[in-house]
C-alpha cells in the first residue's frame, strides 16, 4: 500500500487525436466568440480568505485566482531597519491550473513583476519597518493569468486597508499577424506574435509597469497602448464598484 | 482462542521487551527500546532556551525528529513525528521549563512491527534519563484486528500486513499512591483515558472498543516492566560513580 | 491561575471589552461559553458549521470540487493520466493524493517553508481514501494491460485554514471523486493512449476506443469524517482554528457512510486524556454527522445532474 503512493513512474496525459496545432489565418473568430477589442467579463470579489488581512478573487473566463494579503507585520529578523514598509509578494500555480500536469511558468519570475507591479501604488512610508505579504494562487490558468493577478492583487491590498496612491489594474494586448486582440485567453496567447501588458493608475493616469515582448510596429504599438489604457480605466471602474458593495454590505 | 501465531505466542502475548537508558554519551539523556525485533534508539537534548516561532513561550516546547532506518523521511515518518510530540506533550509538565526547547531525536534501528509503541517507550525512557519531570509514563500498545474478528496484541511486521485493520494506543501509566489522598479521584480518571490512538484500515466501532480493553489491560504489566528495567542502574553512571 | 488571583481577574474582565477580553484570556473567554453550552459563533457544542459544496469548480481537470466548512475551504482536483503498469500488476492503476496548504490560505504560512501539518494530512487522507477498497475498485484503473493504466492525480489545495482541516479536505477529495468523469480513450499505432473527443467519433470509428463511454463512478459507500475537541468534560464538535489552538486535545472519527464501520479515530496526544465515554460520544456525533454530509452531497451531486 504504501509503496503504491511514493513511487512515482513517469506518466503523460492523453492529447486529443486528430488535433492538429494550426495557426488561424488573421479573420479567425476568438473561441470564446469575443470581438477582438472585447475583455472577458470579469468577476471580481473581496474577502475570499477569512484568515487574512485582506483578500480577493478574480476570475476572467477560465482564468481564476485568489490573492491574500498579510499584514503589515514583522519583517524577517535578518532585515535590516526601513523607515519605509517592505512588499513581498509570492505567486503559485495549482497543479491542475495548466491543461497538461505541474507545467506551471515561473513563479519567481511572475513574483517579481507583480513586485514591481505594485510597488509603485503602494504608499510604502505609511507603515515603517513592516512588511506586507501578497501572495497569489492560480487556481486555474486561462490566459491574461499576470494582468489578472496584478488586478485581483490591487483589489486584495484595498480590502486589507493598505495606503494606495490609487488601485492598480491591468490588460494584456495580444498581436496576432495584422488584428490586436485584448486580453487574450491561452490559446490565442500560443499563437501570439507579441504582447503588450500594461498596468495602470487610472484615477491618476500614471503606469506602474509596462511589459512589451515578441515583435511590434511603432503605430501598432500605440494602438495596443490605447486599447490597454481604456481597458484599464473600465477594469478600474469594476474594481471601484466592486470595493463599494462589499463595503456597503458592511455597513447594512 | 486458536490463533496460531509465530514463535506460539498467544493472542494477548506481548514479545519480550527490554529497555535500557543512558546508551549514548553525548546526548543529555538517551534510551534503547526493543519489542521482539523491533529496536528503537531515543536521545533526547535539552532543555535548551527559546522556543520555535509559532509556539507558546509560556511552555516548554517539544520538537520530535524521527529518523528511519534506511532512507529520506517521508509522510509516514513526518506522521509519527507529529503524534510522538503530541504524545510527549501530554506526559511532559510543560510549565515546568517555559521558553524552552527539547529535541528528541528517534532512530530507528530495526522494523518489525509495533514501531511506534517502542519509540514512544524509547523517547519517554530517554526523557526520564534526561531528568525531564513527566506528569507519568505513556505506555503504548499495538492491537490488531484480524479478518476473522480476533483480535491479537503486538503483531509483528508479517502479521501487521495479514491484518484487516490496526490499533496504536497510548495509556498513561499506572500510577501508584504517590499523591496525595485527595488526588486520587483524578489518579482514577487519568488511568481510564488515552493518549493517543491512531487507526489503520476499517473495523467495527465495537471490536474498536475491544481493542481498548485489551490495550488497557496490558498497561499495568508493561508499566511494571518499564519501571523495572529503569530503575535499574545505567552503564555510564556506574563507570561514573566508580 | 491561582484562586487568589480570580476574584481579580473577574473584576477587570467585566469592564474590559469583550474582544480584549478574548485575546488577553482566551481560555477563560471559551470556558465561560462552554459553561453556558454555547460556542463563541453561537453553535451548540456538537454541532458543525454550516457546509457547502460544489463540483465542477476547476473545468482543467477532470473531477473536481470545492467544499466549505464555515470559513475552511478545500479545492480538490483530480486530473487523470496515462501511466505505464509495473510488471509485478500490469492490471493495475495508481492514486496519488496530495495535500497543499499555500501561503495564501493562513497567516502561519509563509513561502518556501511547507507547514509541518500538510504531509501529516495528506498521509492521512491516502490511508483514509486508499483503505476505502470501493473507491479503487470503482475506478477500475486498468487501460491495457501491462500497458498503459490510469494515474489519478489527486491534489487538494487549503484555499482558508479555519480548523477542521482533515474533515473538510476529506469532503472535498470524496466530492472529486464522485464528479470525476473517466474520459474515453484509444490506443493509437505508436502505443499511445489518445483521447478521443466529442466531434471526431465518427473519424475514429475504426478505432476501438479502450474504455467504452464517459464513466461517472457510482460511489455507494464513502468516508466521512469529524472532528471534536476535547475540554475537561465538553466535546465541541467541528472546532475552528481559535478552539484548535486554544483547547488543544483533539479526536477525529470517520466513518463509512453506509455500514458506519470506523475507517479511522485518530487523537493524535495533546494535552488532555480521552475516556472511553467521551470517545463513544464522539462516534455518536460522527454518526449524525456522516448523514447530515450524505444529504450535502447528494444535493450536490443532484443538481449537478439537473445541469
Amino acid at each position: 500500500m504504501s509503496g503504491k503512493g511514493s513511487t512515482t513512474p513517469s506518466t503523460y496525459s492523453p492529447s486529443p487525436t486528430g488535433y492538429k496545432k494550426k495557426r488561424p489565418d488573421s479573420n479567425w473568430a476568438r473561441p470564446d466568440g469575443r470581438t477582438l477589442h472585447q475583455c472577458r467579463p470579469a468577476f471580481l470579489r473581496t474577502g475570499a480568505v477569512n484568515s487574512a488581512s485582506g483578500s480577493a478573487y478574480a476570475e476572467f473566463g477560465n482564468t481564476k485566482v485568489i490573492v491574500s494579503v498579510f499584514g503589515p507585520r514583522e519583517s524577517k529578523k535578518a532585515m535590516m531597519y526601513s523607515d519605509s514598509g517592505r512588499l513581498n509578494c509570492n505567486v503559485n500555480y495549482t497543479t491542475f491550473a495548466t491543461p497538461t500536469r505541474s507545467q506551471a511558468p515561473e513563479s519567481k519570475d511572475l513574483s517579481s513583476m507583480l513586485h514591481k507591479a505594485l510597488e509603485g501604488a503602494i504608499i510604502l512610508k505609511s507603515f515603517p519597518k513592516t512588511t506586507v505579504d501578497v501572495f497569489a494562487l492560480v487556481l486555474e490558468s486561462g490566459g491574461s493569468d499576470l494582468p489578472v493577478i496584478i488586478s485581483c492583487a490591487s483589489l486584495a491590498l484595498a480590502d486589507a486597508g493598505i495606503m494606495l496612491y490609487d488601485m492598480v489594474a491591468s490588460v494584456s494586448v495580444s498581436c496576432n499577424g495584422t488584428s490586436l486582440l485584448i486580453d487574450p485567453v491561452s490559446e490565442e496567447e500560443s499563437y501570439q506574435d507579441g504582447s503588450l501588458i500594461i498596468t495602470c493608475m487610472p484615477s491618476r493616469n500614471e503606469v506602474t509597469q509596462m511589459t512589451v515582448t515578441g515583435e511590434w510596429s511603432t503605430p501598432k504599438i500605440h494602438e495596443a497602448m490605447q486599447l490597454c489604457l481604456d481597458a484599464c480605466s473600465k477594469l478600474g471602474k469594476i474594481m471601484r464598484s466592486c470595493l463599494k458593495e462589499a463595503a456597503s454590505g458592511l455597513q447594512d | 482462542m486458536d490463533v496460531e501465531r509465530e514463535g506460539g505466542r498467544g493472542a494477548n502475548q506481548l514479545r519480550p521487551m527490554d529497555c535500557t537508558r543512558s546508551v549514548l554519551s553525548r546526548a543529555h539523556g538517551s534510551a534503547s527500546c526493543s519489542n521482539g525485533e523491533t529496536r528503537v534508539l531515543a536521545a533526547v537534548y535539552g532543555p535548551k532556551a527559546g522556543t520555535k516561532k509559532n509556539e507558546n513561550p509560556e511552555k516548554a516546547c517539544i520538537e520530535v525528529i524521527w529518523k528511519p532506518k534506511t532512507g529520506q523521511i517521508g509522510k509516514q515518518e513526518k506522521e509519527f513525528e507529529m503524534i510522538l510530540k503530541r504524545t510527549l506533550q501530554n506526559i511532559c509538565l510543560l510549565t515546568a521549563h517555559p521558553n524552552t526547547t527539547t529535541s528528541i531525536i528517534v532512530q530507528v534501528a530495526h522494523d518489525d512491527g509495533s514501531l511506534l509503541p517502542c519509540a514512544i517507550h524509547a523517547a519517554c525512557a530517554a526523557l526520564v534519563d534526561a531528568g525531564i519531570p513527566l506528569k507519568y509514563f505513556a505506555v503504548a500498545i499495538c492491537c490488531s484486528f484480524s479478518e476473522s474478528g480476533h483480535i491479537l496484541l503486538d503483531p509483528n511486521k508479517l502479521e501487521e500486513q495479514k491484518m484487516k485493520a490496526l490499533v496504536y494506543l497510548a495509556f498513561p501509566s499506572s500510577v501508584r499512591s504517590v499523591l496525595t489522598e485527595g488526588s486520587e479521584n483524578g489518579e482514577e480518571s487519568a488511568e481510564n483515558g488515552i493518549i493517543t490512538s491512531l487507526t489503520h484500515g476499517v473495523m467495527p466501532v465495537d471490536s474498536y472498543f475491544q481493542c481498548l480493553e485489551q490495550g488497557r489491560a496490558a498497561v499495568t504489566p508493561l508499566t511494571n516492566i518499564l519501571k523495572k528495567k529503569l530503575q535499574s542502574p545505567s552503564p555510564i553512571n556506574q563507570s561514573a560513580a566508580a | 491561575m491561582g484562586t487568589s488571583t480570580n476574584g481579580k481577574v473577574n473584576d477587570f474582565s467585566s469592564d474590559m471589552e469583550v474582544d480584549a477580553f478574548r485575546r488577553l484570556f482566551p481560555l477563560r473567554f471559551h470556558e465561560r461559553h462552554l459553561a453556558e453550552s454555547i460556542r463563541p459563533d453561537g453553535r451548540p457544542l456538537g454541532k458543525a458549521r454550516d457546509t457547502t459544496l460544489v463540483l465542477g469548480a476547476v473545468a482543467s481537470a477532470n473531477g473536481s470540487a470545492l467544499a466549505k466548512i464555515g470559513c475552511t475551504t478545500m479545492l480538490a482536483a483530480i486530473k487523470m493520466e496515462v501511466m505505464a503498469p509495473t510488471v509485478e500488476a500490469p492490471d493495475e492503476g495508481c492514486i496519488a493524493i496530495e495535500f497543499h496548504m499555500p501561503p495564501i490560505c493562513s497567516p502561519l504560512i509563509r513561502p518556501g517553508r511547507p507547514a509541518e501539518i500538510a504531509p501529516v494530512i495528506s498521509k492521512q487522507l491516502s490511508d483514509t481514501i486508499l483503505r476505502q477498497e470501493i473507491i479503487c475498485h470503482y475506478l477500475e484503473l486498468s487501460l491495457v494491460s501491462g500497458k498503459a493504466a490510469w494515474m489519478a492525480y489527486l491534489d487538494i489545495y487549503c484555499l482558508d485554514a479555519d480548523g477542521a482541516l482533515f474533515d473538510a479536505a476529506l469532503l472535498s477529495a470524496v466530492a472529486a471523486f464522485s464528479h470525476l468523469q473517466v474520459p474515453v480513450v484509444s490506443l493509437n499505432d505508436d502505443g499511445r493512449i489518445v483521447l478521443i473527443s466529442e466531434d471526431n467519433i465518427a473519424a475514429m470509428k475504426e478505432k476501438e476506443p479502450v474504455n467504452k463511454e464517459k464513466r461517472k463512478l457510482k460511489l455507494d459507500s464513502v468516508p466521512f469524517s469529524l472532528t471534536c475537541v476535547l475540554h475537561k468534560n465538553h466535546i465541541l464538535a467541528d472546532p475552528t482554528s481559535e478552539e484548535e489552538s486554544i483547547m488543544e486535545t483533539f479526536l477525529t472519527v470517520v466513518l463509512d457512510s453506509s455500514s458506519f464501520q470506523l475507517v479511522s479515530l485518530n487523537k493524535p496526544g495533546g494535552p488532555g486524556l480521552a475516556h472511553t465515554s467521551a470517545i463513544q460520544e464522539c462516534v455518536e456525533l460522527a454518526k449524525l454527522r456522516v448523514k447530515e454530509v450524505q444529504k450535502i452531497m447528494n444535493e450536490a451531486t443532484s443538481d449537478m445532474e439537473q445541469d
